[in-house]
């Protein structure tokens, strides 16, 4: 698999060259701005967009049917596509968090308990998207899967408003956070394990 | 041992049916698969590589069934689709990184030497190859891993005379080693005629007929006559034949061929055209 994962490597560089420089830019404005969760959670949602985007250069290229004929099985052909996606989502939530950590701190307002939420939140808005679009795309193909993606930006917009409004009443976080926040853990994970296992089970049904 | 055997293969898609296929490969061969757009040539190699899920029948690659540990069996094998599927962006030094971490007998020495031989550029993108260029990159990918059998599908489409001269050359020493066999898809049959062992003929799913082509080309001879004398034919010894309001042109068995008509040898290519119209 190591094939796969340099090539999709090589494709990464070279055309989400510019999700770097979003990601950091939106990472300072967040910084800079006060409760806007927008700015905190694009960078990674951005990240959830990169194996959808290579699957779209994949297709045009015609290396969806060209890998079929190398050595590789359809569970690694796949699962390369969750490990690029994966590395990407955690260097650019390591970079998040540590920039949230940061600003809490300069504001004193740093509760651990609100900054592992904010980090489990960001787990699961850097996953949500290839969790909830990949499969679609490895059952339907890159166009009809692109149309449930958008729908689940949508739903995923609407979730960072929710949070946002979570985070921004201290008491209820008090209350409600350290409850959900196992079920917020639990709940990412498993819904990229789900998608992975889904993916891998539509594309060995898929004819290339 | 045999490179390939299929065994009634078929497939079906709405319009189009694979239909009962049976082709064998003998190892050291080269085979030349013809037909028309949508006969089934690229459905056959995608069959074989398991890329499609067949209905019935077997197919045996190399003695194994393709069923069982394809992903095993495609480290011996070579394979050049009619739309070679690199990345845009990668360059050819690129490729061949990506290739070194997919087969176990990658061969660098060897892709670097036909790099060169088909002059292909170190460090140009994909993307501004032409087609004649990514098809040599695509051939020089399929033969640097130490494939025993080739799967070539429309491999010379797009290649100057002189190249596809060059490629031809490069399949048929390939198959120097007894080891070594290719099935071949190509429309310019004058390139088959010059390389295969054996030729099958597809025509919208069926096959025509497989066989060895010195046999094909000793059996079958063509005269040319005019209607008249067409009339005058053993009907027996008549395979297929074409009127024209000019005169007619008729395949016929040599061994059964009629005294007193001008014989000539007959080309695959003008024996397909007859066997496809006929079966019209």
């Amino acid at each position: 698999m190591k094939g796969l994962l340099l090539k999709d490597w090589y494709m990464t560089k070279k055309y989400c060259k510019y999700y770097l420089f979003v990601g950091v830019s939106f990472i300072i404005l967040s910084l800079m701005s006060k409760g806007n969760m927008f700015f905190v959670f694009y960078p990674c949602l951005l990240c959830g967009m990169i194996p959808v985007n290579l699957l779209g250069y994949d297709e045009r290229s015609r290396w969806t049917e060209y890998v079929g004929t190398l050595p590789y099985t359809k569970t690694q052909i796949v699962s390369a596509k969750y490990l690029i996606g994966l590395f990407a989502q955690i260097a650019m939530l390591t970079v998040t968090c540590i920039a949230q950590g940061v600003k809490m701190g300069i504001d004193g307002a740093f509760v651990m308990t609100e900054f592992l939420v904010l980090m489990m939140l960001l787990l699961i808005m850097a996953t949500v998207t290839s969790s909830l679009t990949l499969p679609f795309i490895f059952k339907l193909g890159v166009e009809k899967g692109r149309a449930a993606y958008y729908v689940m930006i949508g739903v995923v917009c609407a979730g960072s408003i929710i949070a946002s409004n979570l985070l921004s009443s201290k008491v209820q976080a008090e209350i409600n956070l350290n409850g959900i926040l196992p079920i917020i853990c639990l709940v990412g994970i498993g819904t990229y394990a789900l998608s992975w296992y889904l993916s891998i089970v539509f594309y060995k049904k898929r004819e290339i | 041992m045999n490179a390939l055997e299929i065994k009634n293969l078929t497939k079906s898609y709405p319009g189009f049916t694979l239909d009962n296929l049976n082709l064998t490969l003998p190892s050291g061969c080269i085979m030349g698969l013809i037909g028309e757009n949508g006969a089934g040539k690229s459905t056959t190699i995608k069959l074989i590589l398991n890329m499609l899920h067949k209905d019935s029948g077997t197919i045996r690659i190399l003695g194994k069934d393709n069923t069982e540990n394809i992903e095993l069996a495609k480290e011996d094998i070579g394979v050049v689709l009619d739309e070679v599927g690199f990345p845009e962006c990668l360059t050819v030094k690129q490729v061949g990184k990506v290739m070194k971490h997919t087969f176990r007998n990658w061969n660098e020495a060897e892709y670097v030497r036909l790099l060169q031989k088909l002059s292909l550029p170190d460090n140009k993108p994909f993307k501004d190859f032409s087609r004649g260029m990514k098809m040599k990159l695509g051939i020089a990918v399929a033969m640097s891993h130490g494939a025993k059998l080739l799967l070539l599908d429309e491999p010379t489409s797009g290649l100057d005379p002189v190249v596809r001269d060059e490629v031809v050359e490069m399949f048929y020493d390939f198959t120097r080693d007894e080891n070594h066999s290719i099935l071949i898809s190509s429309h310019i049959v004058s390139d088959l005629e010059r390389l295969c062992d054996y030729i099958a003929f597809l025509h919208k799913g069926k096959l025509l007929i497989c066989e060895e082509k010195d046999k094909l080309l000793s059996e079958y001879g063509i005269i040319h006559c005019s209607v008249e004398q067409l009339s005058e034919l053993d009907k027996n010894a008549v395979k297929y034949k074409k009127e024209t309001p000019y005169g007619a042109e008729v395949i016929v068995s040599r061994k059964n061929a009629p005294d007193g008509f001008k014989l000539s040898p007959v080309s695959i290519e003008e024996l397909f055209v007859f066997m496809v119209k006929e079966a019209k």
